[in-house]
């Protein structure tokens, strides 16, 4: 990309050309106007002297007059008859009066030169009266009265060109400021810019550099927050696994060793279990904004029951799954089946062998309803308080857990704009969670 | 020695209360903050291995109750909570130690070891009474510069009357310091093993203390 010119120069170029444009229309405008009234003054001018000519050839004797100017000439004629003229005028008529006229101008070319001339008649008298002037006398007053006008202005021109630049540039010094404030900071440095006096031109982009300064932090913030997460949960099950392998490799007697190793294999595949949900969690931060549409819940929910069912039937567990024949809900298939699975697969790993886990789904009054109730050992009310806290989990599930399935259903049920409610279950004693969506 | 590990996460609790004892630790386990506060008040264990992150009750909240009830064994917290912080918070409220997951069995045990050590005002790592020298952390005794065996039991014996040197404890609090939860104890025990430890290093070395129990005498 070619660097665009700064806009100092682009101003104060810009400046300067309207000026000097403005300048030459002014100067050609006042030569016009100059050109017409020297015209009309130079013109009576010759009038005029033909008139004192008319008096003169009255009384003089005819024959050539000395000159004593070589811009004007004259001729006077006594019917065909040059009776007087200058001695730079021809000796024939400078120019013909139309018929019918008796007066009048011409501009015409005598003997290479451009002259004016004025035309009379005396019908009584059969006097014709010529007097002439050179053009180019008219158009040196012209020319010495344009250069009297342009010359300043020429001399001007770069001292005005000095003051637009002087400024042009004392106008966007809060940009040079505020480019000064940002070159030194420091790239870690994520607070609002602020700078005193912003123009009202410049506070727009500032909002606007701010805004985004913030929302960088923010994301920056949640990365941090996320990473720190992520470490922590991981610790617990590293050092399950690491303290099991450690015992395991110091046992000289099988059944511990055995005991040590099975337990060290439960803490990898806790540990896998953790990094699948960390990762779900942070794709789920990551897609703010999620296209929604009609999805299918019914087929959702059976592929996932499907799934399922066999964890729970490994615990004895009573799985239970009721949909109506068709349900249409506004969501995202994926988020769903993220919610759907995490809490069902909360439900099969908090509940005890032999519980019994229902979900069931009610479609009307514009929702569709998705309804998990156990029998599991449920939650205290504090713990239904404490629960989507970082780092929480409820105790004595004996179950290795994080407590992350139920912020991944969260942030799943928060996208996708559900409902998401937790109370007891009245009619199996355990956790019942409604899930609520928009229907289509 | 007998530790209290408060530790709620079952893996790695189950592997902590294994690998300690593989090193010669008794070990009562507990999952919440409310038991280990209880059982840190009832029993007087050598030194606790605490995670923070508790249930019921956090485990700071245990620390500070505990330090203000005036009980002053060693206590290790042993938590996910890596930042600066949290790790002065930890040392503040009264902790020995502060070591984040996840950590080396053998380290645990000797951080474990020399804070027991420190706590009984014992600054080098070998402990010596008349002609017997005691070495913790290769469980070791020697009597004269000469190696003598001894089973776990008797070992422990030894190192609780030689950690406390000076001092007589009593049959029960030598029970107490011995064995952990569900453990039988015979009701002669601690006889049988003084009287073998005296055939094996001499009988002036623990010296009975008629009605009350026994004790070593401090080392010069």
């Amino acid at each position: 990309m070619r660097p665009a010119r700064s806009l100092q120069s682009r101003l104060t170029v810009s400046v300067l050309m309207v000026v000097v444009v403005f300048w030459l229309g002014a100067l050609g405008l006042a030569h016009h106007e100059a050109r017409h009234d020297l015209e009309e003054l130079l013109d009576a001018h010759l009038e005029q002297g033909a008139a004192l000519l008319a008096l003169q050839a009255s009384a003089a004797p005819a024959g050539v007059l000395p000159h004593y100017t070589d811009i004007a000439a004259f001729q006077v004629f006594q019917g065909d008859r040059l009776a007087l003229r200058s001695d730079n005028a021809p000796a024939t008529p400078m120019f013909e009066l139309p018929a019918g006229r008796t007066s009048g101008f011409a501009t015409l070319t005598i003997a290479g030169t451009a002259w004016r001339v004025f035309a009379t008649r005396d019908s009584a008298l059969d006097r014709r009266i010529f007097i002439g002037e050179r053009e180019k006398s008219r158009t040196d007053i012209l020319d010495a009265l344009l250069h009297s006008g342009a010359i300043p202005m020429l001399f001007s021109l770069p001292l005005l060109a000095a003051a637009v630049w002087w400024a042009v540039r004392r106008a966007i010094a809060p940009m040079r400021r505020m480019g000064a404030l940002l070159r030194e900071r420091r790239p870690q440095s994520l607070d609002p810019i602020v700078i005193d006096h912003v123009p009202p031109e410049l506070s727009p982009l500032l909002a606007a550099l701010n805004g985004l300064l913030g929302r960088i932090q923010t994301l920056i913030d949640t990365e941090r927050r996320f990473t720190a997460d992520a470490a922590h949960e991981l610790r617990t099950p590293i050092a399950a696994i690491r303290m099991q392998a450690q015992v395991a490799l110091g046992e000289s007697e099988a059944g511990p060793r055995e005991h040590a190793l099975a337990a060290t294999v439960a803490g990898c595949d806790r540990a896998t279990r953790v990094v699948e949900q960390l990762l779900t969690l942070s794709r789920l931060e990551a897609a703010t904004v999620v296209p929604l549409g009609p999805i299918d819940v019914c087929g959702v929910i059976g592929g996932l029951a499907a799934e399922l069912a066999p964890s729970a039937r490994a615990k004895q567990q009573h799985f239970a799954v009721e949909v109506p024949e068709a349900c249409r809900a506004r969501g995202e298939a994926t988020l769903l089946a993220v919610l759907v699975r995490n809490l069902l697969d909360n439900a099969i790993r908090y509940s005890p062998p032999g519980a019994r886990i229902e979900l069931t789904v009610l479609a009307g009054d514009g929702r569709v309803q998705l309804h998990f109730e156990d029998s599991g050992p449920g939650m205290a009310d504090t713990d239904l308080a404490r629960l989507g806290e970082r780092f929480f989990r409820v105790v004595g599930s004996g179950e290795s857990g994080s407590g992350l399935g139920w912020s991944i259903a969260r942030r799943a049920a928060a996208a996708q704009g559900a409902v998401l409610q937790l109370r007891r279950s009245e009619r199996l004693g355990g956790l019942h969670i409604v899930v609520s969506l928009a229907s289509v | 020695m007998r530790i209290l590990l408060a530790e709620d996460d079952p893996l790695l609790g189950d592997g902590l209360q294994a690998g300690m004892r593989q090193l010669g630790f008794v070990v009562d386990w507990v999952r919440d903050g409310v038991a280990a506060e209880r059982e840190l008040r009832a029993l007087p264990y050598a030194a606790a291995v605490l995670d923070l992150g508790l249930p019921r009750r956090d485990g700071l909240q245990v620390l500070s109750a505990i330090r203000a009830a005036g009980i002053i064994l060693p206590v290790l917290i042993l938590t996910a909570r890596d930042a600066v912080p949290d790790r002065i918070l930890g040392l503040d409220c009264g902790a020995d130690d502060y070591v984040v997951k996840p950590v080396d069995l053998h380290e645990l045990g000797a951080r474990l070891r020399a804070m027991i050590r420190r706590a009984h005002g014992q600054p080098h790592e070998r402990i010596a009474a008349l002609d017997v020298t005691l070495d913790p952390a290769a469980r070791s005794v020697q009597r004269a510069g000469v190696p003598v065996s001894l089973p776990a039991r008797e070992y422990d014996l030894l190192l609780t009357l030689m950690l406390n040197a000076g001092r007589v404890l009593s049959r029960e609090q030598l029970e107490r310091h011995l064995y952990g939860w569900g453990q039988e104890v015979e009701s002669n025990a601690i006889e049988v093993h003084v009287h073998h430890l005296r055939r094996k290093l001499g009988a002036g070395l623990i010296v009975t203390v008629r009605g009350t129990g026994y004790k070593i005498e401090r080392g010069r």
